[in-house]
């Protein structure tokens, strides 16, 4: 018994050991930490900025911090994630706030072309022929005017009304949209359903989409799904100020998609940040172009990045300098 | 030497395959899952109808009533129905009826399949050696592996949830029913088949009344199952107390989402008492 006990202490102490050493070789590494807010298009980001930082600036490896989109900008500015490339400033309430303080810097804009707001399948207002859906809501032009279909997106729930699909619970744009349900008086005949998750409304999007039916909903650019699917955007009144903005009376300008990178990194490596993190600037139409080449080619995002950089070749002169983008097209 | 190390053969699942069979199943049979769902949209709408008809005085009431009888202390019942008072206090209250009538609707579906699953599996030992690994997969199959394809059945919101809930809680009512009424004494059930009872009369008046206690324990571990499912289902866009907290938590506000969990704790233990209190006078009773 006694020499059983003996012999286990032994084996573990030596397992620790071992993976102590071993833990302390894989600390010399160099690693860069991207945050992923958990959709693609920043996953895409990661990719080509993950490539670069390994084939252009040295780095071993890269990985990515995944969680939603505060923890990610939390992470940001605790310095466990390096750096966000696509910090989503006006869904996040404290974003101005924190930049101001210095708990993270801003280094550029990745996007600021992108549109979100309620969309529905184009089949709901014209009709498809070929798949056999009449035109459930042929008149259906602006928000406002679905005050005029509640029994066409009828809410499974409680028929009596129509369903209103939201934006996902805690995104600042959800308190807008809201806004806008009660300012076009909505919420008359119309129930605003909170989907829970990005995975569930997009879930309802296809799901509604393969069956033909008609959907109503909250989405915004870019993402796999605009890319893959034609979706209408429902007009809005032109944008004025962000106050009435805010109370949801107006359509929702573009939102501006920065870049950034946490304090300690930025000490840590300054010439990544200037050099390339700056400069970095894509477009929403390029992004969705290269998410819908992705689900139909069925592609990594790995490969979709390597893609990317290869058909927009010179991206890479814009974002990187001279030397760097060499470097980056030798490895392509 | 790289194989001994690295996994040396891989064979490509076509991922894809899966998807699309899936999809297309769920377009080709949406009138069959769509009679289901409002099936379930009835029940869930029509405990939740009946939940806000009662007043909440009356509610608090029969909480009192519920712990005290079940428990036997006064002291108990009045410590529950303050409990529901402060979910009420906290502006709470119609959020906690509607995570309710999700969790009762789960419950009563689970029970109504659970209940006779567990009496058939005591019977046969085939049945119990196939169950198990079925129902090993219930519990521990990731939520979210089959809760975004049930979107695509059942559409988003309760009736969704409540089929993920009961997916995951109807296990314990299993396995406890049928642990219960195995657990029966082999020389209680001869002596029953020796005055001349049938399979069946055994079944009712000897082993079922003899497994209470234990059958109880499973409803009450079914009930807790479908309490942790709660803020899971929320995901899903499920209404309630879970909703709040998922709000709370996205947002970082941490006070929103600290009193939302409050609540649901407090609600959880609550019916954990009052059902555990019911499971061990049913043990008592049965000792008698």
């Amino acid at each position: 018994m006694k020499s059983i006990t003996k012999g286990s202490l032994i084996f573990i102490g030596l397992i620790l050991t071992l993976s102590f050493f071993i833990g302390c070789t894989t600390e010399e590494k160099k690693t860069i930490i991207f945050a992923d807010p958990g959709w693609d298009s920043v996953q895409l980001h990661n990719e080509v900025a993950g490539f670069i930082a390994i084939h252009a600036y040295g780095y071993d490896s890269w990985q990515q911090i995944t969680g939603t989109t505060p923890i990610t900008h939390e992470g940001t500015i605790k310095g466990e994630i390096d750096v966000h490339l696509e910090e989503w400033t006006d869904n996040i309430a404290s974003y101005t706030a924190d930049r101001d303080a210095g708990k993270l810097k801003e280094m550029g804009v990745n996007f600021d072309d992108n549109m979100q707001g309620f969309y529905v399948p184009r089949y709901v207002i014209e009709g498809d022929a070929s798949r056999g859906i009449e035109a459930s809501a042929p008149n259906l032009k602006t928000v406002q005017d679905l005050a005029l279909y509640p029994d066409v997106f009828q809410d499974p729930e409680n028929k009596t009304k129509g369903r209103i699909y939201g934006s996902i619970p805690g995104w600042e744009i959800d308190t807008i949209m809201f806004n806008k349900y009660e300012y076009y008086g909505l919420d008359e005949n119309f129930i605003y359903f909170r989907p829970g998750s990005d995975a569930a409304l997009a879930a309802a999007f296809t799901s509604a989409i393969d069956k033909g039916q008609a959907i109503v909903g909250y989405y915004w650019e870019p993402t796999w799904l605009m890319g893959l699917y034609d979706l209408v955007l429902l007009e809005d009144a032109p944008y004025i100020d962000e106050e009435s903005y805010m109370a949801g009376k107006t359509e929702c300008p573009a939102v501006v998609c920065t870049t950034a990178v946490s304090n300690a990194f930025y000490e840590k490596d300054p010439a990544f940040c200037n050099e390339f993190v700056a400069n970095y600037k894509t477009s929403s139409a390029l992004i969705s172009e290269a998410l819908a080449y992705m689900s139909n080619n069925n592609a990594s995002a790995a490969e979709t990045a390597l893609w990317l950089m290869k058909t927009y070749d010179n991206l890479l002169d814009l974002w990187l300098p001279e030397d760097k983008a060499a470097l980056v097209r030798q490895a392509l | 030497m790289k194989w001994l190390i690295d996994f040396p053969f891989e064979i490509t699942i076509n991922k894809k395959a899966i998807d699309s069979a899936v999809r297309a199943f769920s377009v080709k049979h949406d009138a069959f899952f769509s009679a289901i769902t409002s099936g379930l949209n009835g029940l869930i709408g029509g405990i939740h109808s009946l939940l806000n008809i009662i007043p909440w005085w009356l509610f608090i009431l029969a909480i009192f009533f519920a712990g005290w009888k079940s428990t036997g202390k006064l002291k108990n019942g009045i410590f529950f129905a303050l409990a529901i008072t402060v979910i009420g206090i906290a502006g709470l209250w119609a959020l906690m009826l509607e995570t309710l009538s999700i969790i009762i609707a789960a419950v009563i579906i689970s029970l109504f399949f659970g209940l006779p699953l567990g009496i058939l599996l005591a019977q046969f030992d085939r049945a119990e050696k196939i169950a198990r690994p079925v129902l090993d997969t219930m519990q521990t199959m990731p939520v979210f592996v089959y809760l975004i394809p049930a979107l695509l059945f059942f559409g988003l919101g309760k009736a969704p949830a409540v089929i993920a809930t009961t997916i995951y809680a109807i296990v314990p009512v299993i396995r406890l029913t049928s642990l219960g009424i195995r657990q029966v004494d082999k020389e209680v059930v001869e002596a029953a088949k020796a005055f001349g009872s049938t399979g069946v009369q055994t079944l009712i008046k000897v082993q079922i009344p003899q497994a209470k206690a234990t059958i109880m324990t499973g409803v009450n571990q079914t009930l807790m199952m479908a309490m942790a499912m709660v803020v899971t289902c929320s995901m899903i866009g499920a209404s309630g107390l879970g909703m709040e907290v998922l709000m709370g938590v996205q947002r970082i506000e941490i006070g929103r989402g600290l009193i939302a969990g409050i609540a649901v704790v407090i609600l959880a233990i609550v019916l954990d008492r009052i059902t555990q209190g019911i499971a061990e006078k049913g043990q008592t009773n049965g000792k008698q």
